[in-house]
C-alpha cells in the first residue's frame, strides 16, 4: 500500500480555486493576456490581480508588462517551477484519488465477503 | 483532502483545460479571411444576379446558375479549407494533437445542424422558396456555432447569436435580401469576431 498523503504535501500556493483554475489555464498555452485571462475565468480586475501577485511572488507565474500602441497589455505565462509545482499537485490529486479507490475497493470487497 | 474532492478538483482542472485549448484554437486570421472570401463571393453575386435577392441566381441561363453555384462551391471549399488548415497550424504549434477532443467537440457541434441545413436546404429548393436558403443557414450554423461555444469562452456564442438573431430576422422580414445578409453575416461578422479574436490575443500566438 502507498504511503498516505500529507497535508503538507498539498501545494497551498496552487490548492486555491481561482489560483488553481489560472495555472490550469495557463498550463496550455504557452501564455495569455491578463483580458483574456479575466474572462476565461469570469475574475475581476482586483481579484484577478490578487491571485496573479501570489503566483508570482511564489515564483510560479511570469508577468510581463509592455505596450501594444498606447494601450498597456499585461501578459502572464507560467514558469518552469509553475509547471513542475503544477504538475506535482495533479500527481498529488492522483495519488489521493487511487487511494481512496483502492480503499473503497478494498471495503467492498469485505462486504462481499460479509454478505453471503 | 478527501478522495471525493481531488476527484472534482481532477474534473474541474481537466475542463478547464479543454476550455482554453478550444479557445486557443478560435479562429482569428481564418474568421476574417473565410469573411472575407464571402464578401467576394457575395459581390460576384452581385454582379451576375444584379439584385440582392439570391433567389434571382436562379433566374439566369442555365450556364450562369452553374457557374453561380460553382462559384460558391469554391468559395465554401476555400474558406473551410483555410479554416482548417491554419487552425490546424495553429494547434500543432501548442503541441495540441490533431484528433483531441476540443477538435471532436467542435465536429459534434457543427455537424447536426449543418445537416439540418442541408435538409432543409433540399426542401427549400424542391419547393422554389429560395430565398430563404440564406437565413436558414445563418440560424443553423449560428447553431452549431452556439453549441460549440458552450465548451468554450463566451466570444463564440456570441458570433452563433448574432448569427441566430440575423438569421431570424433575415427569414421572417427580409428574405428578399439574401446576398445582403450573406455579406452581412458570414462576411462582415466574420471578419468582426476574427479581429476582436486577434485583438484580445494580445502578442498573437493564436494570430
Amino acid at each position: 500500500m502507498s504511503k498516505p498523503i500529507m497535508p503538507e504535501e498539498i501545494d497551498p500556493v496552487i490548492h486555491e480555486r481561482v489560483r488553481l483554475a489560472i495555472v490550469s489555464t495557463l498550463a496550455v498555452v504557452p501564455e495569455m493576456s491578463f483580458n483574456e485571462l479575466k474572462q476565461g475565468l469570469s475574475l475581476t480586475d482586483g481579484n484577478l490581480s490578487a491571485h496573479s501577485r501570489t503566483l508570482e511572488e511564489a515564483g510560479y507565474l511570469d508577468v510581463e508588462k509592455t505596450f501594444r500602441g498606447r494601450r498597456p497589455l499585461t501578459t502572464m505565462r507560467l514558469t518552469q517551477k509553475g509547471r513542475r509545482a503544477f504538475r506535482q499537485y495533479l500527481a498529488t490529486l492522483r495519488r489521493i484519488v487511487e487511494q481512496g479507490q483502492g480503499s473503497r475497493n478494498q471495503a467492498m470487497q469485505i462486504d462481499g465477503r460479509r454478505t453471503p | 483532502m478527501e478522495h471525493d474532492e481531488a476527484l472534482a478538483r481532477m474534473r474541474e482542472i481537466q475542463r478547464i483545460m479543454e476550455r482554453t485549448t478550444l479557445y486557443t484554437l478560435l479562429p482569428g486570421t481564418p474568421a476574417v479571411i473565410g469573411g472575407v472570401l464571402a464578401l467576394i463571393g457575395c459581390a460576384i453575386s452581385y454582379a451576375m444576379i444584379h439584385s440582392l435577392d439570391f433567389a434571382r441566381a436562379f433566374s439566369l441561363p442555365l450556364q450562369a446558375q452553374i457557374g453561380f453555384c460553382i462559384m460558391w462551391t469554391v468559395i465554401g471549399v476555400a474558406a473551410v479549407a483555410q479554416e482548417i488548415a491554419l487552425t490546424a497550424r495553429a494547434a500543432q504549434r501548442q503541441g495540441i494533437p490533431p484528433m483531441g477532443r476540443p477538435w471532436r467537440v467542435a465536429g459534434l457541434s457543427l455537424t447536426p445542424s449543418v445537416f439540418v441545413a442541408v435538409v432543409l436546404t433540399i426542401k427549400l429548393l424542391m419547393d422554389g422558396d429560395i430565398q430563404y436558403i440564406v437565413p436558414v443557414w445563418m440560424m443553423c450554423y449560428g447553431t452549431g456555432v452556439y453549441a460549440a461555444g458552450l465548451f468554450s469562452l463566451r466570444m463564440p456564442r456570441l458570433l452563433g447569436l448574432a448569427f441566430i438573431a440575423m438569421g431570424t430576422v433575415g427569414l421572417l422580414v427580409f428574405p428578399q435580401y439574401g446576398l445582403l445578409l450573406a455579406a452581412l453575416s458570414f462576411g462582415l461578422l466574420h471578419i468582426i469576431f476574427g479581429l476582436l479574436v486577434i485583438n484580445q490575443a494580445g502578442r498573437g500566438h493564436r494570430k
